[in-house]
């Protein structure tokens, strides 16, 4: 991987944007084995003046988020700065924010506005500006490739069979939570999601109609 | 896959992978997948999907976030508002809906404006093309003109009125104006009709009488007693009750000349003057012409039947003499219908007299029951959205193709910038 780890979760599996599904239980047990508190009792405690309280949510969750912006959007440093100004957005709203629902629904609710904003502003920039639609970079290592790989094969799905797929397998929500976060119904958000896999199945297992055959032979390799 | 093969449908597989399916159905489906080759051939499908997606690695957020969020964070623990960034949520920004409304605005508006221009150009071509027809429009506006109410004594014509007046009419002067019967110079010789003030200045004398009433129906009823009394007579009179207005009543009266200013001074009685003029036109001249083309035409008749009787010639004279004493009776009836006209002038002066009521309004006026009144709304209503249709309906006859040429041309552009802004969008 080029980009050296900066922090120290950094350093950790392929899966650390994943969240643990434990973790949303009112009161759950650390790494340590210590008890913590729960996402929801930590932003009610930053919204009454704790500042160590979004210090912990933003260790939880900055890894995922950045995770959900980077497998959407092409360009990493515009994911980069989608993550922010979601945790921005986060903390001009504490003030406000009620425990009506999981913080991480409303965590990616945000993050979903905002995606849906950028990808408004660049669509336009490119449509009425002419601006180019920032770009990937070149593939320069396997890891990368694999992304690339993947990002293509994702990306020939279907516009909301991808959101659902990538909601369910990478920010672990639930179909309820899918459902609500889309505006969807529960069926349709099963049936969808069954539909995305069993494509995706078929695109990575037949990835020679779509990209080079160097590409295959490695994605074979790898899967 | 069949379902009626497998117990389970193929999605509750996928459920049981995910967590998502209740503790007895998941028993349920776990059997199934045990001895199912088909479907336990579907979960490693799955299952393998979800194993090379975990594959996708993301690289590490850059701390660069940490530190401005972190810093942002503590601003906001602190009690302050958080700094000012860039946001995504920018109201520079419109959305998809913003754009669309806006765009459909601002093209509505085009399509108007050009309409309405279009109108207004072509407008001085359809005054020129209608002002061809100057007929119609007359009878339109004829048609428009608000019809007098006339509850009272409605009367079409004057000859209409002069019939129903006829009760008004004194019995004196229903002989004096009846045609006389006898013929003039029947009988030779016959007696000039001399008027007794022709030696005096004949003055044909004309009033008008504007009275405002506090009880319209007194006034009427000592009106018709002043006519009476003073052997006068109404050549017309309407007498109009409208809503929410004052009760009113035109007439134009004949009053013996000797009569009339104790006639006027007996109308004055009857309310308040509102305006009073009097006019007089000599016709003493014109009078004595009439007379004198008269007696000279008598004479003429009179020398020709004295030819008639006293010689005797051919048929063809005979005839001739006979053509020209009809001719000059002709002349002479006409000349004595307009003398009896002009006396008829002298011996009775006209007074127009427009007695009106004092208005008071009223609270409860009578303006239908309230059934009638919300009946009457609502067929009015219903005419006015008939008419509203018809207008829209007229319209887009009218305009509709015009206004179809420019949403093609304004359209398509936008039709095909919206479509690569979904296009792209769709990319990103």
């Amino acid at each position: 991987m080029s980009d050296a780890p900066r922090d120290s979760d950094a350093s950790s599996s392929q899966t650390t944007d994943r969240v643990p599904s434990d973790r949303f239980s009112p009161m759950w047990r650390g790494e340590t084995g210590e008890f913590q508190q729960s996402d929801e009792q930590l932003m009610t405690a930053f919204s009454r003046g704790q500042a160590d309280a979004f210090s912990a949510l933003f260790l939880r969750y900055k890894q995922p988020l950045f995770g959900f912006f980077h497998r959407r959007v092409a360009d990493p440093a515009q994911a980069e700065e989608l993550t922010q100004e979601t945790f921005l957005a986060v903390l001009r709203a504490a003030a406000r924010y009620q425990q009506s629902a999981l913080f991480r629904t409303y965590l990616y609710a945000v993050g979903f506005k905002i995606l849906r904003a950028y990808r408004r502003k660049a669509a336009f920039r490119a449509t009425f500006l002419g601006e180019q639609p920032p770009g990937r970079e070149p593939a320069i290592d396997n890891a990368i490739e694999t992304q690339a790989l993947m990002r293509e094969a994702v990306g020939k799905l279907e516009g909301l069979d991808r959101e659902v797929l990538l909601l369910r397998e990478f920010e672990q929500l639930s179909y309820a939570e899918i459902a609500g976060l889309l505006g969807l119904p529960l069926n349709t958000v099963r049936s969808r999601l069954f539909r995305a896999r069993l494509a995706l199945h078929d695109l990575l297992a037949a990835p020679a109609s779509h990209s080079s055959t160097h590409e295959f032979a490695q994605s074979k390799e790898r899967l | 896959m069949n379902t009626a093969a497998h117990p389970v449908a193929p999605e509750e597989i996928m459920a049981l992978f995910d967590g998502e399916v209740a503790p007895a159905e998941a028993q349920a489906v776990s059997a199934h997948l045990d001895h199912c080759a088909e479907c336990a051939g579907l979960a490693d499908k799955l299952r393998a999907t979800s194993e090379s997606l975990a594959q996708w690695a993301v690289p590490p957020v850059p701390s660069s976030v940490e530190e401005t969020v972190m810093k942002q964070a503590a601003h906001v623990a602190a009690g302050r508002s958080p700094a000012k960034q860039r946001s995504y949520f920018s109201p520079s920004l419109w959305g998809w809906k913003q754009w669309a409304l806006g765009g459909g605005g601002v093209m509505a508006a085009a399509v108007v404006l050009l309409v309405v221009s279009s109108a207004i150009l072509s407008r001085p071509v359809r005054q020129a093309a209608r002002s061809v027809e100057p007929a119609e429009e007359a009878r339109r506006e004829a048609y428009y003109q608000p019809q007098p109410t006339d509850s009272a004594a409605p009367m079409p014509t004057q000859s209409a009125g002069l019939a129903q007046m006829g009760a008004l009419k004194s019995p004196a002067l229903a002989q004096a104006a009846k045609p006389s019967d006898e013929p003039w110079g029947g009988g030779g010789g016959a007696p000039l009709p001399t008027h007794p003030a022709a030696a005096a200045p004949m003055i044909a004398r004309t009033v008008s009488l504007a009275i405002v009433v506090k009880d319209f129906a007194a006034a009427r009823a000592s009106l018709d007693s002043i006519l009476l009394r003073h052997r006068g007579y109404a050549a017309q009179l309407t007498a109009a009750t409208q809503e929410n207005a004052p009760r009113s009543l035109q007439a134009s009266l004949r009053i013996p000349a000797p009569e009339l200013a104790a006639a006027l001074a007996e109308l004055k009685t009857l309310g308040r003057v509102q305006n009073e003029s009097q006019s007089g036109e000599e016709v003493t001249q014109q009078h004595a012409d009439l007379a004198a083309r008269l007696q000279n035409s008598r004479e003429t008749e009179e020398r020709l039947r004295a030819i008639l009787e006293q010689r005797t010639g051919k048929i063809e004279d005979v005839l001739q003499v006979e053509e020209e004493i009809a001719r000059v009776r002709g002349e002479i009836e006409q000349m004595e219908a307009e003398q009896q006209a002009l006396e008829h002038r002298v011996d009775f002066a006209s007074v127009d007299l427009q007695l009106t009521e004092e208005y008071k309004a009223e609270l409860n006026s009578p303006s239908g029951s309230v059934w009638n009144r919300v009946r009457n709304a609502f067929v009015a209503g219903l005419s006015s959205a008939a008419e509203t249709i018809l207008g829209i309906v007229l319209f887009l006859e009218e305009d509709g193709p015009v206004l179809l040429i420019w949403l093609a041309i304004l359209g398509l552009p936008v039709f095909l910038l919206v479509r690569r802004y979904r296009r792209v969008r769709a990319k990103l």
